[in-house]
């Protein structure tokens, strides 16, 4: 019977504290340790490095030799479930948070969060923009039932730290330097084409955004964003979205009629 | 109706996306781009771009490396289904996938794990070729893996076990010949028993790669399938005796890890093409 | 009492009018650097992810003890975290509270 074999092997890949299964042979009568040990190996260093390559500013920012090693402990805990990789890693983000030896960089789980917001981006589902001049002939009568479809890579990630800034100098994008500023920024990960891009949202913006994601009316999500900021700016935020190519579509409800 | 794996009979050669630019650059001297399959399975984005630009210049095969047909547990359904999806879309001149499991429970474990050789698997792994086959509507290729251990259980050959899955199934067989030297070697047994054993007139694409030296608890050498190197001089020896008897053969160069500049691996594929090269004329003559 | 700011048909009418005008000018409509055609046609290749090998190298990665038990963490960040001095403290990203 293979089975109960399989799952000793399959329980012992992640486990280097398990013996080598029984039921394995080779042509020799030396121990098995190294032949085992090339499955084992192949295992957590596939892994390891796909995680290396799903999150390569969060390694710069730690250096190889610490992000592998916190790579392993995560991926001995949370192995894929899944045979797409692509997907592996959702979930490291919220790993590093809980992660003591990351206390110290209260921000690098967001940043994470924002290079995981990236790959989801990169495979997401194509759409195109709508042409301003489409968005233009919507009736001014018609706008508090409206309801914007956003492109279907566009995602926001919220942080009480500089993400976009520590992203982009980890990155390539912007030289390594001071942050001068150190505040929250809020990320807005899309790829309205086929190059993925990463802006720093304006006050306001992330709930904005977050509302018209979640299917609420621009009406809805403009109250909401200026619940969350005072001084949030409708004009500026929208003309960000049709801007960037991320309004994909619209939706027009009957006016609600009022409640006597 | 089953659509037949038919590959052209020349050297192809492993899709890496960092090599887009140069490969569409020029009108490449291959016959056809393989891809794997899970790389392909997102909604969207330049996986997708890439692959129809490819797919409109190349014969393409999809290769998956996720499905663990050799598992005694059911297929997962859902990834099945993502197959299918992604033949029906590209219309692969070959789809193949590995005698290997990947997948035990939940979880995946991203390599491809041995199977002991019994009556029992073999039933089981034909069971799984049916099952893909019947869902994909097309003949599937099975290629031969690169092992480090045998299972004390095994009663069948695996070259004896590929030829019964393919007698059973109708499935075609995909020779790895790297994987023949890896676990020949690996095994102290010889490369040319295990082809005389192969049903190679089954064979409808061979793979090539390159693997990394190790050594097992004995110091005996513990060659490791890593896709990260050349092809050796003794793998393209046994390659030429292969198709010195099955005539040219659809051919890939697989290099996935410490991948060089485009014109290395292509180098690599230009020589399986004049390997090939030689034996059509030979055929011919 | 009730501070919480409203939204009327009419803010929602100047505003997208005054959007769209805003779109249309070039800093918006253009604010990312120009790639070459080549990129915009078929996208920035990210690596992929599932390959038929690992890969060799750190040949102890699969049976070396994971040696994250309680406390125990002999590894110290040693990337761009010391090198970028920020106004909280010079040598290190962390905002010192």
């Amino acid at each position: 019977m293979f089975a109960p074999v399989q799952s000793a092997f399959a329980a012992a890949l992640l486990d280097p504290e398990r013996p080598v299964p029984a039921g394995l042979s080779t042509h020799t009568a030396a121990p098995l340790n190294k032949r085992f040990a090339a499955y084992r190996n192949n295992v957590v260093v596939g892994l390891v490095n796909a995680l290396g390559t799903r999150f390569p500013a969060t390694q710069r920012i730690v250096g190889e030799e610490f992000f592998r090693a916190m790579a392993r402990v995560f991926v001995t805990a949370h192995p894929p479930r899944s045979p797409l990789l692509m997907t592996y890693g959702d979930d490291f983000p919220d790993f590093i948070a809980g992660f003591p030896p990351t206390a110290e960089m209260p921000y690098l789980a967001d940043v994470a969060r924002l290079e995981a917001a990236r790959t989801r981006a990169y495979h997401a589902a194509d759409a195109a923009p709508l042409a301003p001049e489409e968005i233009a002939c919507l009736k001014s009568d018609s706008l508090q039932g409206l309801r914007f479809l956003l492109h279907p890579s566009a995602q926001v990630v919220r942080s009480a730290h500089p993400i976009v800034t520590l992203w982009a100098m980890n990155s390539g994008e912007r030289e390594l330097g001071p942050v001068e500023d150190w505040r929250p920024e809020d990320a807005l990960i899309a790829r309205p084409r086929l190059e993925v891009e990463v802006r720093a949202l304006p006050v306001g913006g992330a709930a904005f955004i977050v509302q018209l994601l979640a299917g609420q009316t621009l009406e809805e999500a403009a109250t909401a964003a200026l619940a969350d900021a005072g001084d949030f700016d409708l004009a500026r935020n929208l003309a960000g979205l049709i801007g960037a190519g991320l309004i994909t579509g619209f939706a027009i409800e009957e006016p609600r009629k009022e409640l006597p | 109706m089953s659509i037949e794996s038919r590959l052209p009979a020349r050297a192809g050669v492993g899709f890496k996306p960092v090599h887009f630019r140069d490969i569409v650059a020029a009108v490449q001297p291959l016959g056809f781009f393989e891809v794997h399959a899970e790389n392909y399975m997102g909604a969207g984005g330049p996986p997708h771009a890439q692959l129809s630009k490819l797919r409109a210049d190349y014969a393409l095969s999809i290769h998956g490396v996720g499905l663990s047909i050799g598992s005694p547990r059911p297929l997962d359904r859902a990834h099945l289904a993502r197959l299918k999806a992604l033949c029906d879309r590209y219309q692969p001149e070959s789809f193949s996938e590995h005698l290997a499991w990947s997948s035990h429970g939940e979880v995946y474990y991203n390599d491809l794990l041995p199977l002991p050789y019994t009556e029992e698997t073999l039933a089981r792994v034909s069971e799984h070729v049916d099952e893909v086959q019947n869902t994909l509507g097309r003949q599937m290729l099975l290629e031969n893996p690169s092992t480090y251990l045998m299972f004390a259980e095994s009663t069948i050959p695996e070259a004896e076990f590929l030829r019964a899955v393919s007698d059973r199934t109708g499935c075609g067989l995909l020779l790895d010949v790297n994987n023949v030297f890896v676990s020949a070697t690996n095994h102290g047994a010889d490369a040319l028993d295990y082809l005389a054993r192969f049903p190679l007139e089954r064979v409808k694409e061979i793979h090539l790669g390159g693997h990394d030296e190790q050594a097992d608890d004995a110091g005996a050498p513990l060659l490791i399938d890593a896709h990260q190197a050349p092809v050796v001089e003794p793998v393209w020896a046994l390659y030429a005796h292969v198709i010195a008897r099955t005539g040219p053969v659809a051919t890939l160069i697989e290099w996935d890890n410490d991948v060089p500049e485009w014109p290395r691996v292509l180098a690599e594929a230009q020589r399986a093409n004049a390997i090939l090269g030689t034996a059509g004329s030979a055929k011919a003559a | 009492m009730n501070v919480r700011k409203q939204i009327t048909a009419a803010t929602l009418a100047s505003s997208l009018a005054a959007a769209l005008a805003m779109a249309a000018a070039p800093a918006v409509a253009a604010p990312k650097p120009m790639r070459a055609d080549m990129d915009k046609c078929y996208g920035i290749a990210l690596k992929a992810d599932n390959d038929c090998a690992a890969g060799p190298g750190t040949t102890c990665a699969g049976t070396a003890r994971v040696d994250y038990q309680g406390n125990s963490w002999k590894y110290v960040a040693k990337g761009t975290c010391t090198q970028i001095p920020t106004p909280k403290g010079p040598g290190s990203l962390t905002q010192k509270a």
